[in-house]
């Protein structure tokens, strides 16, 4: 007989169903957003979101989500419209985003290694943590030109030199009877702080850049160099990464389009929206001066990817999220269709 | 005895097949058994007559029935399939409604292999629809009507 | 989850039910520390301690959770 089977560890789970083909169902609870789009889209309603707020709030041991395997059917469409891709349905091994068949959200999120200057604004400001940029910096000797040199017959091994230096470049050793003073020009930026502090004018220093400006500096060897990545497990589209980019390297496409509402009125300021938006779209304003009156919640609605998260988890119905349109690849099937559409509400 | 029946059956499907003009060896073939037993079958000779019956009596029951029956018998849903397919002379045809999601219950389901899937759509194959109902009665959506068709070619709601 | 209450733990503070966004709503007055003047809201403070009057209408947000002192108030 044909039946599901399913595995838990901690709060993730998978469903499996083997028959000519294996179809599983995966859960991520720490990719979940909890934005409750599978749980309204389960035609065999197996999926229930639990308390999200108290769950993100309190530490909880409780999964975001929970399956009815006994009811889950494995169609898939969970993961078809999962924003975060904390659902993830494949089978034989294949997740149906890569099956031509299946509709997935045209939406995505990349870098241009060719315009990036690895400034990681992108990596600081990732409200999920999915972006890391590496980066190579140019060796300090090859970025400034110089010239160096200690009197050994001069030097008296005060240390002064070795503790003015900025760079860290002079090492000195002042044990008695074995001294020895060395400078390590990787380090060292000629900017003569050692020979002017010397009391004994042991150092004869010079810096080129000064005199002859810049010109026998190779400016390939100051480049920074690096790479960027973004996690695509991670990674939800808000933008974020696209907004702060000094050079336009990021570029971003949310698979929504629609409003943030929310209601000053009824907001009690309790904080569960700011704590559950994946996006940091929400936040407590700061008033500038004293006695000077904010409103309960702030949004930055650029960021927003409009999954309704927060309106879900608001225990006084004071926001609300509207889906205008979503962008999604083409499908046959009437069924998906309408599931995708049912987005819009 | 089972076994008794699961001759009965190959004894009812060697006649159909002599019926379409099959060679004993063909027949032999198509069930998988010695070319002798088909002959011992098509000339009468060692035949429990009462197992033939109670065959019979199978091949006109309501097709889900018949169906699991005879599996239950060969123990082998390749072979199911055959006797059936043989045997169950009634045509049937699927109509599958667009709320059709695509989750290959159906298709797992199906011991004749009738059913795949087409563009997250369901697609019954009418030459080997047995007419069970079981994909009908297990499908998530309901979007699934098999309707047996009638020698005058008008559906008729199963 | 449901909502749960420990009056061995209970200081009697009452920030749970100033702190939680339902019982605001229900009752403005609580927000500005107040007590609740009728008992629709979810909990209140009676006698010194945490008592539950409509742990149904708990939309489970974990307010109180995260501001009581003492483990007192919790969602489980």
């Amino acid at each position: 007989m044909i039946a599901n089977t399913k595995e838990v560890s901690d709060k993730n789970f998978n469903i499996k169903r083997s028959a000519e083909e294996i179809r599983n169902l995966s859960f991520k609870d720490h990719v979940c957003i909890g934005c409750g789009i599978c749980e309204s889209t389960c035609p065999v309603s197996a999926i229930i979101l639990d308390d999200v707020g108290a769950i993100v709030r309190t530490n909880s041991p409780n999964a975001k989500l929970s399956i009815n395997e006994d009811e889950c059917v494995l169609c898939g469409m969970c993961s078809g419209v999962c924003p975060a891709d904390a659902l993830i349905f494949s089978i034989d091994s294949q997740p149906i985003s890569k099956i031509s068949t299946y509709p997935k959200y045209d939406a995505y999120a990349e870098i241009d290694d060719d315009k990036c200057i690895y400034c990681q604004k992108c990596e600081i400001a990732c409200p999920r943590e999915a972006i890391t940029i590496a980066r190579s910096l140019p060796e300090r000797s090859k970025l400034v030109t110089g010239e160096i040199d200690i009197d050994d017959e001069t030097c008296v091994y005060c240390g002064i030199c070795e503790e003015m230096c900025p760079a860290d470049a002079i090492d000195i050793d002042r044990t008695p009877e074995s001294e020895s003073i060395n400078v390590d020009k990787n380090k060292c930026v000629y900017c003569l702080v050692c020979k002017k502090s010397c009391p004994v004018t042991a150092i004869k220093a010079s810096c080129r850049i000064c005199s002859y400006g810049d010109y026998d500096i190779n400016m390939e060897d100051a480049v920074t160099k690096g790479s960027s990545f973004i996690d695509d497990e991670l990674c939800i589209k808000c933008g974020w990464c696209e907004g702060v980019c000094p050079t336009d390297a990021a570029k971003v496409k949310k698979p929504f389009e629609g409003t943030l509402t929310i209601h000053q009125d009824k907001c009690t300021v309790c904080g569960t929206c700011v704590d559950i938006c994946p996006c940091d779209v929400l936040s407590f304003p700061k008033s500038s001066k004293s006695g000077e009156i904010v409103s309960n919640v702030a949004k930055d609605e650029q960021y927003c990817i409009k999954c309704g998260a927060c309106a879900k988890a608001c225990p006084v119905e004071a926001i609300e999220v509207q889906i205008t349109n979503v962008d999604y690849t083409p499908t046959k099937s009437k069924s998906w269709i309408k599931k995708f559409e049912a987005l819009k509400n | 005895m089972p076994k008794h029946i699961v001759s009965g059956l190959k004894y009812l499907a060697s006649i159909e097949l002599e019926k379409k003009g099959l060679t004993q060896q063909k027949i032999a073939d198509e069930l998988e058994i010695d070319r002798s037993t088909v002959s011992h079958y098509l000339n009468g000779r060692n035949l429990s007559w009462n197992s033939i019956d109670v065959a019979k009596t199978m091949t006109q029951l309501c097709p889900k029935d018949f169906l699991i029956l005879t599996n239950v018998l060969f123990k082998n849903t390749k072979k199911t399939r055959k006797i059936i397919s043989i045997c169950q002379k009634k045509e049937f045809e699927a109509e599958i409604s667009d709320s059709c999601i695509g989750c290959g219950l159906c298709v797992d389901l199906c011991l004749m292999e009738a059913v795949s899937l087409d563009s997250l759509k369901a697609n019954i194959s009418s030459i080997e629809c047995c007419g069970c109902l079981i994909c009908q009665e297990s499908c998530p959506t309901s979007s699934i009507r098999i309707l047996e068709v009638n020698n005058d070619r008008e559906y008729q709601r199963s | 989850m449901e909502l749960k209450v420990n009056q061995d733990n209970c200081l009697g503070c009452g920030v749970c039910v100033v702190a939680c966004p339902v019982n605001v709503s229900i009752s403005p007055e609580v927000s500005g520390g107040h007590g609740s003047l009728g008992e629709d809201v979810i909990m209140m403070v009676e006698n010194g301690f945490i008592k539950l009057f409509n742990e149904d209408k708990c939309e489970k947000c974990g307010t109180c959770q995260m501001f009581c002192p003492v483990d007192a108030i919790w969602l489980e």
